[in-house]
């Protein structure tokens, strides 16, 4: 049992990472990013095609430009979603899909429905401790996760830009009223978003393979993590990451892993109805 | 959406709405003629496509009452679909006997899924029908037992024995199709609709009637599971079979964008419109295997940005050179 614990603590926080990008523009914005999947596995392949494809790139540098262009993508997506989201969140919604498809169609024009194989460049390391199997790859996701989630908090908590979403967040028209720009929030949480994207699409690939699929079911677990967690609330949404992580691996290794998106289905259902609106919503009382 | 549109003169607006009756009524009058000339394949494409109408129509209705995506309505048309299929291949019940209790068990199925998350913002509803929709082929490859695995079920579709199939599954998915777009048409003008719209716009106008924005919701969610699970039974009569590949996750994001091509129109042509595009087009971009998401992609950004940027733009910029002229 407790290998099969720690390997859905690590896929976890895989999840905690596509979950928080998902909350950021959903406290920024109010809508959710359908193409968050999609376009993160976009930014896998981009490394993949970079690196182990002909270009022949070093490992660092193809990370660097796919997450330069995730940024770019991002800001575009922003551009084209900006004015739908004046409308209504339900529209911007609709639009985040019309892009999800998109990105997914890149995906299968360039590469093709094959499955391609992209390891991250970690030493063969790996030692026993109680019986769990702990491997190089599963510290670094570990270390990134941390280092990830530390980060952002300090850029949210402490820096004028975090300070700014923050404000934009809790009231968007006193942000405004107060000369805030409320653009450029959105900006801010789409960029950090994508980024968060690449790098969890990009630890998740040595797990499974690359297809154009993977990415995008994968991110039906940080839906998950993020609805467990409260759409509103970022450490609520890492600690349902890793709750997503711990009952999956748990269901796909007792039960049925055929099963695994109506366990999801019924989980996210079942923490809805015990608590509505997050795991950490009663103790940081009552909020719309 | 139609509601931030600047309200016409009464005059004007009574003129538009008969021109929009006399349409809806040759409409219907055009399709009810249509199997005279049309026979064969394109009889059979023509029902298709009035099957998937009632489907897009499901979409529709969520998004004008209650402002929610469903990306999950594959889920609710599965259920139709297979209710109809079970009951009358194992049990040898008559078909239309099962598309009503197809019609009641997806109303549960809706209010079940929909209830959770009443109280909360519409995007978590949102993410349920993602679930919904990636489950729906797992579920119903599970349990092979009762639904026919990869193969899925055949169905007798017969109801008068004396007639040609192929007519009366056309009829009967036409008669399915004009009385949920009156039923819906009805329900618009109708004492509940008008609070449910409420809901909307006016949140405390419409509790003090009794409505609250949560009921407003799961009574908008499980009427649009109902028109989905009539659509899933219409679609397995009309085909005769049904199998976990018609009810993929990618099937409601294509009925998802017929609603957004035909405008989120519940009148009888626009639902026409939808319907041919989620039929046809698959068959017109066969030949695109790779690119299809892309060109469906495409087509969702381009007409969501056409109809609320591009369109209230432009007639801005007429208005204004008219004004002009004045």
């Amino acid at each position: 049992m407790l290998p099969v614990l720690w390997q859905g603590m690590v896929t976890g926080c895989l999840y905690a990472l596509g979950a928080l990008g998902l909350v950021m523009i959903f406290k920024s914005s109010g809508m959710v990013n359908f193409a968050h999947g999609a376009l993160a596995g976009l930014g896998a392949f981009m490394v993949y095609a970079l690196h182990a494809g002909e270009a022949q790139w070093s490992w660092s540098a193809a990370v660097l430009a796919a997450l330069a262009s995730a940024l770019v993508i991002a800001a575009l997506t922003y551009g084209a979603i900006a004015p739908l989201l004046k409308r209504s969140d339900t529209t911007a919604t609709i639009g985040t899909l019309g892009v999800g498809l998109i990105a997914q169609g890149l995906i299968l024009w360039n590469f093709g429905s094959n499955i391609v194989r992209l390891d991250l460049p970690l030493p063969p390391f790996r030692f026993e401790l109680l019986g769990m199997n702990v491997t190089a790859y599963d510290l670094a996701v570990m270390a990134a996760t941390v280092l990830v989630v530390a980060f952002l908090f300090l850029l949210i908590d402490h820096t004028r830009l975090g300070i700014t979403f923050r404000a934009a967040s809790t009231d968007p028209f006193a942000a405004q009223v107060c000369g805030l720009s409320i653009t450029r929030v959105h900006l801010f949480s789409w960029m950090v978003s994508s980024v968060l994207g690449v790098i969890a699409a990009l630890l998740i690939v040595p797990t499974t393979f690359l297809s154009s699929t993977t990415v995008t079911t994968f991110m039906l677990q940080a839906f998950a993590a993020a609805v467990i967690g409260g759409f509103d609330s970022l450490p609520g949404s890492v600690i349902g990451g890793i709750l997503v992580g711990v009952a999956c691996n748990l269901f796909s290794f007792y039960v049925a892993p055929e099963l695994l998106n109506a366990f999801l289905l019924a989980f996210m259902l079942a923490s809805l109805s015990l608590f509505p609106g997050g795991i950490l919503s009663k103790r940081m009382g009552s909020r719309v | 959406m139609s509601n931030s549109a600047p309200k016409p003169t009464k005059a004007a607006s009574n003129a538009s709405h008969r021109n929009e009756t006399i349409a809806s009524i040759g409409t219907v009058l055009v399709l009810v003629l249509l199997p005279i000339w049309i026979s064969g394949y394109m009889r059979y494409s023509l029902t298709l496509m009035l099957a998937h109408g009632i489907s897009v129509l499901s979409v529709t209705f969520l998004i004008r009452f209650s402002g929610e995506v469903s990306i999950g309505q594959n889920f609710f048309v599965a259920t139709g679909a297979y209710t109809v299929a079970i009951l009358n291949s194992l049990f040898g019940l008559p078909i239309l006997f099962g598309v009503l209790l197809a019609v009641a068990l997806s109303a549960v199925a809706g209010l079940v899924f929909a209830l959770p998350s009443r109280g909360l913002s519409g995007v978590y509803l949102s993410v349920v029908t993602l679930a919904l929709g990636l489950a729906a082929p797992d579920l119903l490859l599970h349990f092979s037992d009762y639904t026919g695995g990869v193969e899925g079920l055949q169905l007798d579709s017969t109801i008068v024995a004396s007639w040609p199939t192929d007519l009366q599954q056309y009829y009967v998915a036409l008669a399915a199709l004009v009385l949920v777009v009156y039923v819906i048409h009805r329900f618009r003008h109708s004492r509940i609709g008008l609070m449910v719209l409420t809901t909307r716009e006016h949140p405390h106008a419409a509790a003090s009637f009794g409505m609250t924005r949560g009921t407003a919701r799961l009574s908008a969610f499980a009427l649009s599971a109902a028109i989905a699970g009539l659509g899933g039974a219409i679609f397995g009569i009309t085909t005769s079979m049904v199998s976990p590949n018609s009810f993929t996750f990618w099937s409601s994001v294509t009925l998802l964008v017929g609603s957004v091509v035909s405008y989120y129109s519940t009148r009888i042509y626009g639902v026409i419109v939808a319907g041919a595009f989620v039929a046809l087009m698959p068959q017109i971009l066969s030949n695109y295997g790779q690119i299809t998401p892309m060109i469906y992609g495409a087509v969702l950004l381009g007409v969501t940005l056409l109809a609320n940027v591009g369109v209230p733009a432009a007639m801005r910029a007429l208005r204004l050179r008219s004004h002009r002229h004045v």
